[in-house]
């Protein structure tokens, strides 16, 4: 492996913004009413000189009003969900370890849901009620898969699948007790859905969750390194485990709260980039952690926007997309493992 | 990171509605309470589902609907209007570009949706699901007042309230009769008591078995055999499987142990008992007469709302006792066997 430099760093991350951008540029292109790429520049051009006021209402209302949100929620679930699912790869030393499949997803989802029939009404109280549900879940999923001391991978990955499917029972029970309406939503929303816009107060607070998150394990990327080799070799070398782990728990359980409570259970997006971006890139976190939440935000950018045109003028829910594309992929990696 | 760069000015004005700068308007209320604001002539309508749709062209303004959902077939002009998608996950920016001044929305619709539209500002008038005949025609009334043709909704009101009248004198002596409506067989789902169904099927002469406070309820066949309804009623399916599925039924555990199976007292109404819509009230008196047929065989007098059409239902009759929809009360019976039997014929020679 390549020695990680500060050049190739910022390189790397530099060439990654850009493909970002671009499919930002594509997602707000494309989409059931047509837009011409030279059209959308020049207004994008225009909106950065401050006269936005001169661009057609209802052309406005479309690609600035429902289009843009949707892009920016879709940049920060992938981004927060890749990271997740890096540190959880990390810290469970398991290649397979995913917001998703270790049940984190379903017990941010199961939380909020809790937290809604509980106290509807609080503006903040999904991503509460979600964080609450995240951490409960990684916590349980941990004690589960602990065997004399040592993390088990297969009782692990074997404890998250069962508390997922544990916590979508009680879901559906829930969600019996919803009318109609409130499920139609629900049920929306449990797909991994990117279509319903949030305020702009509740973006914000993704925003900066994300950004703090993200931080907080990107401060640990040298740890995580070391603690790959073995929980006892990074002691020996001088790791503080116990904070490092706490650190990165905490974080990642907040980055899939947050990308739950946004948009539902989008799956295997937190298995496949970081995988991705390991081959590619190399296994460094250093490295990883930026270039996974870059190429989570693309990712989860073009499934969107798969997802908003396949079928016109019908949407999509994204977390299909993901799941269509996650699932076997997921195999793949399971299988090769198992060699 | 250049994302969150881009994030920082591109947050969307949330508040900026797009509408605010009209000069005239009206101010009106809809059914969930909430106050919008919309254009003294309201041109382009947007509707979110098939029922609201056949309102707007019963109301005689389809010339103003923009566009509706993919299922919205009902009147084939209805089909020929850009689609939005499906009334759960409508494409907004189809909605926005078709640039309407008022969109329609009902509970088919996520409140998501709903609330989506009314924050880039497009002013849309939700419509509750109502839970009586009554209710339907009232709120077809406020929702001709928003669309700004008071006066056909209130002509229109006079004529179904007129009829729904006149059948309510007809069935005045008629007992009840005992029916299961079948909303879905797999499984089994009928009707809770305050829906806008129990209330049709109250209003046509009969009384739905299950009697609940859910809407949609999911009812135990065991329940149903032990409950003996009188006469099942289904709703025709678009594709025309719905007597398929009839056959099928009789020949299954449980279903077949159902006396209005074995004696085949079934009545497929036309689906438009489950749009609450004009429509509505003249599947109420198709099924009022496959229910009543004694009530209705003494008088020749045509329906007011085309009761000649019986290519819509028909009630399927099993092989042991043909062309009868139910033993008839014998004092009915008996007092005018001649005109009652050819009606039940004809009625049933037209389901198949």
């Amino acid at each position: 492996m390549r020695p990680l430099t500060l050049r190739r760093l910022l390189w790397t991350c530099g060439s990654l913004a850009v493909l970002l951008l671009a499919s930002v540029v594509l997602a707000l292109k494309l989409g059931a009413v047509p837009i011409s790429v030279t059209d959308l520049l020049l207004d994008l051009g225009r909106i950065a000189i401050g006269r936005a006021n001169e661009l057609p209402t209802e052309y406005r209302l479309i690609v600035f009003d429902l289009r843009l949100p949707r892009i920016l929620l879709g940049i920060l679930v992938g981004a927060a969900l890749s990271v997740a699912g890096a540190s959880f790869q990390a810290l469970l030393r398991n290649p397979l370890a995913d917001p998703y499949v270790l049940g984190v997803s379903s017990g941010a989802a199961l939380g909020s849901i809790l937290a809604l029939l509980i106290a509807p009404g609080f503006a903040l109280v999904t991503p509460l009620g979600a964080f609450l549900g995240a951490i409960a879940t990684i916590a349980g999923v941990y004690f589960l898969g602990r065997r004399e001391g040592q993390l088990d991978s297969a009782t692990l990955l074997l404890g998250g699948i069962i508390s997922a499917s544990f916590f979508s029972a009680i879901i559906m029970f829930l969600l019996t007790t919803l009318s109609g309406r409130d499920l139609r939503g629900m049920v929306f929303w449990l797909m991994g859905d990117l279509s319903t816009p949030v305020s702009a107060g509740t973006q914000w607070i993704f925003t900066v969750g994300l950004v703090a998150g993200i931080g907080a394990i990107y401060s640990t990327s040298a740890d995580l390194n070391l603690l790959l080799t073995g929980e006892r070799e990074a002691i020996h070398l001088g790791v503080d485990v116990t904070r490092v782990k706490l650190v990165v728990y905490v974080s990642a359980s907040l980055l899939t709260a947050l990308a739950v409570s946004a948009s539902g259970a989008i799956g295997y997006v937190g298995l496949l980039v970081p995988h991705a971006v390991r081959l590619i890139f190399g296994s460094d976190y250093r490295l990883l952690i930026p270039a996974s939440a870059l190429c989570g935000a693309i990712a989860i950018v073009l499934a969107d926007t798969l997802a908003r045109t396949i079928v016109p003028p019908t949407e999509l829910p994204v977390g299909a997309m993901t799941a269509m594309a996650g699932a076997p992929v997921f195999i793949y990696l399971l299988r090769r493992g198992l060699r | 990171m250049s994302f969150l760069i881009l994030c920082d000015g591109a947050f969307p004005a949330q508040t900026s509605g797009a509408h605010t700068a009209l000069p005239a308007g009206r101010e009106l209320t809809d059914e969930a309470g909430r106050k919008i604001r919309i254009p003294q002539e309201v041109d382009r309508v947007v509707s979110l589902a098939p029922n609201l749709t056949e309102i707007v062209f019963a109301l005689g303004d389809g010339d103003h609907l923009a566009g509706d959902t993919d299922y919205c077939d009902y009147p084939a002009e209805a089909m020929q209007k850009p689609h939005v998608g499906g009334p759960v996950n409508p494409n907004l920016e189809v909605v926005v570009s078709l640039m309407p001044d008022l969109v329609l929305a009902t509970s088919m619709n996520r409140r998501e949706t709903v609330n989506a539209l009314a924050h880039i500002g497009l002013p849309v008038y939700y419509v509750s699901l109502p839970h009586s005949v009554e209710e339907m025609i009232a709120s077809m009334e406020h929702l001709g007042s928003a669309l700004g043709v008071e006066k056909s909704a209130a002509l229109l009101a006079e004529d179904l309230r007129g009829r729904l009248a006149d059948l309510d004198r007809r069935l005045a002596g008629a007992a009840p009769r005992r029916v299961l409506f079948v909303v879905w067989t797999d499984p089994l789902i009928s009707v809770g008591r305050d829906t806008f169904i129990a209330d049709a099927l109250r209003r046509a002469g009969g009384r739905s078995v299950v009697d609940t406070k859910a809407e949609w309820p999911h009812v135990s066949l065991e329940e149903i055999v032990r409950l003996q309804p009188e006469v099942l009623v289904f709703a025709s399916a678009h594709a025309g499987s719905t007597q398929q599925d009839i056959d099928t039924l009789r020949t299954r555990p449980g279903w077949r142990d159902l006396e209005a199976i074995r004696h085949g007292n079934i009545v497929v109404v036309s689906d438009a008992i489950n749009r609450p819509a004009p429509r509505m009230v003249d599947a109420i008196e198709r099924l009022a007469r496959a229910l009543h047929l004694e009530a209705f065989a003494s008088r020749t007098a045509p329906f007011s709302g085309g009761g000649t059409g019986f290519s819509l239902w028909g009630s399927v009759s099993a092989g042991t006792k043909p062309h009868r929809l139910k033993p008839v009360p014998p004092s009915s019976a008996d007092s005018n066997p001649v005109t009652s039997t050819p009606r039940i014929e004809e009625a049933c020679a037209c389901a198949r």
